[in-house]
């Protein structure tokens, strides 16, 4: 592959960035005592000189994200279109609001980067009041778009400032359409990680445009078959420092309500990740009912989640793909639920695929087919060790 | 006239579900389908989004019992007066009276019960009571 021989790839995440070129990728941690650009230049400085601006490509999914507060006025139609499409546009931190209850609700403190209003089909009776205004009075934020009903449309556009309004994201047999906050909420997404001061200095290494992590992940999964032997529908896995993002083929969602244009959606379980936010991992792994079973089926106990050795990372990694698969399962009635029964295949990419052998994973797979699908047979497992699905995606993204 | 169906439950039988929208839409009703394997929530929803003034839900395996306890629960979440709750099919599993199924289900909350009724007979009730015949 002597053609992508004089690119250098760049991926920035919150615990760790990684380089890659000549399709070998390495990965360092990140020093928090100085910020993304001098630690990147610290530590790659010299082989990051071998190359013209015009051929690093880099991507970042370090800026945390951008924040979204969902108000629709039901939680499987409006919330759940609303959240497909953020989530499907590189959002990770997500809270919902169904209107119903917003006498109640407390509004959020921190900024909100986006808020979604959405509900209804386009010729309803109106859905959204006065209390919809003294609501926002109390949250801040920097963007608000709605894409709900056209009845409201009119009241809300001459009562809420900077209004952005786009096409309903429901349409009138009550499927979902999801193309122009798709497309507002990646463009968001983009100039936010753009903005952030950081990010910018990036940009004195590279002439190319600077995208989101999932969002190259997810270009390079209809092309996936080109690397590995995988066979739709299958799970791609991504566990990082702080968070645990899955893209997984929409064939393989129950709720058929939620029919999307793209054939992989993503979702992200911000929670679950094994250095920032090993903490609440910690905390959802002893909630989970089946834990202590499977922490003896691992041979270890409840002691090793507070120890801080490679033995203890592997078991919170193994623990991580366990609460992955129960949370999608039809055991866990969280935002969606898979159709594991039918997955063919399973491809772990991130941090574990460093950390985690084959064994490890097998054996994890396995426990969670027995005890919770009472499944003697298991998904064929594919560990992206070198994160090619990431150099693909930067490829298709970036093509020459 | 907007009408949300579909079939409650795990219940898969289809046939029934595809008659009921083709009958629905040659009365000049505006349907929308959630077809089989459809929760009680997501029937609620459904009507909440469309503004629908009528929810017909349908049960072949016999299902329907379990999962229409939550509906008055469900009901009392959002304003859902005006809207005409029906169901109908096979509203027990294995035998059953009419004189049980019915009061039981209007319990539940339903205003129109039709257990093992046959499908005209009871579309023309709906029809007469949206018009206020019955
Ligand atoms: C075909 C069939 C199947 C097929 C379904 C294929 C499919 N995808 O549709 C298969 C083989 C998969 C199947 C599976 C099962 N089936 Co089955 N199945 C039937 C069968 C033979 C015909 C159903 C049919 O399509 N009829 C044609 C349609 C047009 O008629 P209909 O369904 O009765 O619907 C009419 C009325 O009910 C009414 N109606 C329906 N809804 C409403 C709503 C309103 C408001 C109104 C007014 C009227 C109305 O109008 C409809 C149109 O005319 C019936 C027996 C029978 N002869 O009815 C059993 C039957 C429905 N099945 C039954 C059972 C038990 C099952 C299984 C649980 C069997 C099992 N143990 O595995 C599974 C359930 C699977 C599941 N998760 O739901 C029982 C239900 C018993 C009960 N409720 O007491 C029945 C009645 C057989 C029996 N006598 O035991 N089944």
């Amino acid at each position: 592959m002597s053609q992508n021989s004089n690119r250098l790839e760049i991926d920035i995440g919150s615990t760790y960035f990684k380089i890659g070129t000549n399709g070998k990728t390495n990965q360092y941690f990140r020093d928090f005592t100085t910020n993304i650009y001098n630690d990147v230049k610290n530590k790659c400085g010299e082989i990051i000189s071998k190359y013209k601006k015009n051929d690093i490509f880099i991507c970042s999914s370090a800026n945390g994200g951008l924040s979204t507060l969902i108000i629709g006025i039901s939680s499987l139609f409006s919330i759940k279109y609303a959240t497909n499409i953020a989530f499907n546009s590189g959002i990770n931190i997500i809270d919902t609001l169904l209107y119903s209850k917003i006498d109640e609700a407390i509004p959020p403190k921190e900024i909100i980067d986006v808020v979604i209003i959405a509900g209804g089909i386009e010729r309803v009776k109106s859905k959204f009041d006065n209390r919809l205004l003294e609501y926002l009075k109390e949250v801040k934020y920097s963007n608000i778009v709605y894409v709900g009903n056209g009845t409201d449309r009119e009241f809300l556009k001459s009562n809420i400032d900077n209004l952005v309004i786009l096409e309903n994201i429901i349409d009138n047999r009550l499927q979902i359409r999801e193309d122009e906050l798709k497309e507002y909420l990646t463009n968001l997404y983009q100039n936010d990680i753009v903005g952030k001061e950081e990010i910018k200095k990036l940009y004195s290494i590279t002439s190319n445009q600077i995208y989101s992590t999932p969002y190259i992940v997810n270009r390079s999964l209809p092309k996936l078959r080109s690397l590995y032997d995988v066979a739709d529908p299958f799970l791609v896995i991504d566990i990082g420092g702080a968070t645990t993002d899955i893209h997984y083929s929409t064939d393989l969602v129950v709720n058929k309500n939620i029919l999307t244009s793209s054939s992989y959606d993503r979702l992200v379980f911000k929670k679950l990740g094994v250095y920032k936010s090993r903490e609440s991992l910690v905390f959802g792994a002893k909630n989970n009912e089946f834990v202590y079973e499977l922490l003896d089926y691992l041979m270890v106990n409840e002691n090793i989640l507070e120890e801080d050795t490679l033995k203890a990372t592997t078991i919170l990694m193994q623990l991580a793909i366990f609460l992955v698969l129960y949370q999608v399962s039809k055991n866990s009635n969280d935002y969606i639920s898979l159709k594991l029964d039918i997955l063919n295949s399973i491809v772990v990419t991130g941090g574990v695929s460093k950390v985690l052998s084959q064994d490890d994973i097998d054996k994890i797979v396995r426990f969670f087919y027995k005890k919770i699908l009472h499944f003697d047979t298991i998904p064929a497992i594919i560990i992206d060790r070198e994160y090619k699905i990431w150099t693909l995606g930067m490829k298709e993204v970036h093509s020459v | 006239m907007r009408v949300v169906t579909g079939v409650v439950g795990n219940d898969i039988h289809v046939v029934a579900n595809r008659l009921i929208e083709i009958s629905l839409k040659e009365r000049g009703f505006e349907v929308f389908n959630l077809g089989v394997n459809t929760y009680l929530e997501e029937f609620i929803d459904a009507v909440i989004e469309t503004d629908a003034n009528v929810l017909l839900i349908s049960s072949l395996n016999g299902e329907a019992e379990g999962w229409s306890r939550d509906l008055l629960f469900l009901k009392s979440r959002f304003d859902l007066d005006g809207v005409l709750f029906v169901i109908g099919g096979n509203l027990s599993v294995g035998e059953a009276k009419e004189e049980e199924i019915i009061p039981k289900y209007k319990a539940y909350g339903y205003d129109l019960v039709f257990h093992q009724v046959d499908l005209n007979v009871g579309l023309d009730i709906i029809e007469d009571t949206l018009k206020g015949k019955r």
